[in-house]
């Protein structure tokens, strides 16, 4: 559905993205991940045609953004972190206004959107009114005017209540189970983009540091607690494979791409008797910044 | 309807659903009621009697709701029209920019020249409006006060000394309104183009009114009378020989021609920048 290759931008002399590469499949909900800065809205900037790479180029559906923006643009939804409106006029004129701008939209596909979003009883009211979780609704209400097959999402839970958030959850899953849409969510909200996402791509400082699904970002850094007999010949044998690494608090981790069966069976089979193995699932933000935190250290990594 | 004026409407809809839009047509009958009571007491009064007079007319004749509408068009215009007009052409691309409504928008599949278009046509449209609001509701003062009569026009800085027949006066002030909107376009795209660059609403307003504030000051110092043809407000008064008893038609068209010129220019610069901007 998207494919962006080799996307660079500089603002000035600042670096906002160096040469992201990246695919996502038709049917997924995406994630992006990254602090304030990392360039995640320079990312969707630039898929929407509002930011001139500086090198690279974005597709959508095979066509290139920078040279067919209108074509590529077609059945593509978007709405921003903080979502602009024309404060004095109604809900409902907002989205015949911004309908306008891609075709004329029937009023029944205008109020079909206005429901999904659950805000029939105040779609009358001036937008000014609006509390930030309903300008989010409306935002995504325009998004899905007309019926969009590529939606982005920046930031879509930012600054909304646990509520507003969960509701908001609910919304993108069913975008994308119910109507088939492909979501490309942008977050720095970890619990949010695990939730969701079927695949991840982390950025940071410009520069993806990793892309995968969820699972192989927790597999990296699998960690268990390991209770064996005799002790000192099992730690021997832990520290005699480079793949697993031994703490003191008797905490074994595993390598990208090891399983834990594999150990256990060298174990036993070297006659020590496997008394406990306990996954110990590693806090989402410390994955998170151990990542970064990883990447800071190795700037030379894409 | 077609796509395209369907948009057009909504840029209309978007200028004329502003409360600032109202409270601006507002302060305008102000100013036109405050000019109407300046130019009724005493002094200013017998001036006019001194002046109509010394040419041979009659006071009462020419003194009358098209002259009092002409002094009202004028100085409404001049005064506060173009400070207006700025004012909306300079909002018009950079709110939206700074609002972030205009990223919401090129989510869509709309090319940046067809937005800059629709934002230049409703300028367009905008000052129109404006200006034919001042002039009707002055004739309706002018009219309300001093009944019909003779049209006393006098612009000294544009050599225009005119005294138009009753029977002519009605015809010549209703041809002036679409004129003198024509000439006030211009400052409108000056806005609408400084509203394109990368910078505040304000500024762009401010600019914009600082040019044409400075072309007319550079226009009354006498050293420059030879390089006359060069300054905007030269042009800008090309409206006011419409009612001279032989208009000059031909420095008319030219005059025309260069606002026009002028007016293009500035959407082509304007679209060039916009469409090289990132939005962020």
């Amino acid at each position: 559905m998207i494919h962006l290759e080799r996307l660079s931008k500089t603002f000035g002399a600042r670096p906002a993205l160096h040469e992201l590469t990246l695919d996502i499949p038709q049917g997924q909900i995406f994630g992006l991940l990254g602090h304030n800065g990392a360039g995640k809205s320079t990312t969707f900037g630039m898929i929407l045609g509002q930011v001139f790479p500086t090198s690279g180029a974005a597709f959508i559906r095979g066509i290139s953004v920078q040279q067919h923006r209108l074509r590529a643009l077609q059945g593509v939804g978007a709405i921003f972190e903080t979502p602009a409106f024309y404060d004095y006029l109604s809900g409902w004129t907002n989205l015949c206004i911004f309908t306008s701008y891609t075709r004329r939209v029937p009023e029944s596909e205008l109020r079909e959107a206005v429901r999904f979003v659950g805000l029939e009883s105040r779609i009358n009211d001036p937008v000014r009114v609006y509390s930030h979780g309903m300008r989010q609704r409306l935002a995504l209400a325009q998004a899905l005017l007309p019926r969009p097959d590529l939606v982005l999402l920046d930031e879509p839970a930012e600054g909304l209540d646990p509520e507003g958030i969960h509701e908001m959850r609910h919304l993108i899953l069913r975008l994308n189970r119910q109507h088939g849409m492909t979501v490309i969510l942008s977050s720095h909200l970890l619990s949010e983009v695990e939730q969701v996402c079927d695949r991840i791509a982390v950025l940071n400082q410009g520069r993806m540091i990793f892309e995968g699904k969820w699972t192989e970002l927790m597999g990296d850094s699998l960690r268990y607690r390991l209770d064996a007999e005799p002790w000192d010949a099992a730690a021997a044998l832990v520290a005699a494979r480079p793949e697993w690494k031994l703490s003191p608090e008797k905490i074994v981790t595993a390598g990208p791409g090891h399983d834990i069966a594999d150990l256990v069976s060298g174990l036993v089979q070297s006659g020590i008797k496997v008394r406990a193995v306990e996954p110990l699932k590693q806090n989402l933000e410390e994955i998170y910044l151990n990542l970064v935190g990883g990447a800071k250290s190795t700037p030379s990594a894409t | 309807m077609p796509l395209f004026l369907t948009q057009f409407r909504f840029e209309l809809v978007k200028m004329f659903s502003r409360k600032r839009t109202y409270i601006g047509f507002a302060a305008f009958l102000l100013m036109e009621v405050f000019l109407l009571f300046l130019l009724n007491l005493p002094r200013p009064k017998a001036n006019f009697r001194h002046i109509i007079e010394q040419n041979g007319y009659g006071f009462d004749e020419f003194y009358s709701g098209y002259t009092l509408a002409m002094q009202i068009l004028t100085y409404t215009t001049t005064l506060l029209g173009s400070l207006y007009l700025a004012l909306i052409a300079g909002d018009l691309m950079a709110k939206e920019i700074e609002d972030g409504t205009m990223r919401m928008l090129l989510c869509r599949p709309i090319s940046r020249i067809r937005v800059t278009l629709l934002k230049y046509l409703a300028a367009v449209t905008y000052t129109f409006v404006l200006i034919g609001f001042i002039g009707i509701t002055a004739l309706i003062a002018g009219l309300a006060y001093r009944g019909s009569g003779g049209l006393f026009v006098m612009a000294p800085q544009d050599g225009v000394f005119a005294l138009v027949a009753p029977d002519r006066a009605l015809g010549l002030y209703l041809l002036g309104i679409p004129l003198l909107a024509l000439s006030m376009v211009t400052i409108s795209c000056l806005g609408f183009l400084f509203s394109c660059c990368n910078m505040k609403p304000a500024a762009a307003s401010i600019v914009t009114l600082s040019i044409i504030f400075l072309d007319f000051i550079f226009r009354t110092i006498p050293y420059f009378e030879s390089i006359h043809p060069f300054f905007i407000t030269t042009h800008l008064s090309a409206w006011i020989h419409i009612f001279e008893s032989h208009p000059p038609v031909l420095r008319m068209i030219e005059d025309y021609s260069y606002l026009i010129g002028l007016d293009l220019t500035c959407l082509i610069l304007g679209s060039a920048i916009f469409l090289q901007r990132d939005l962020k």
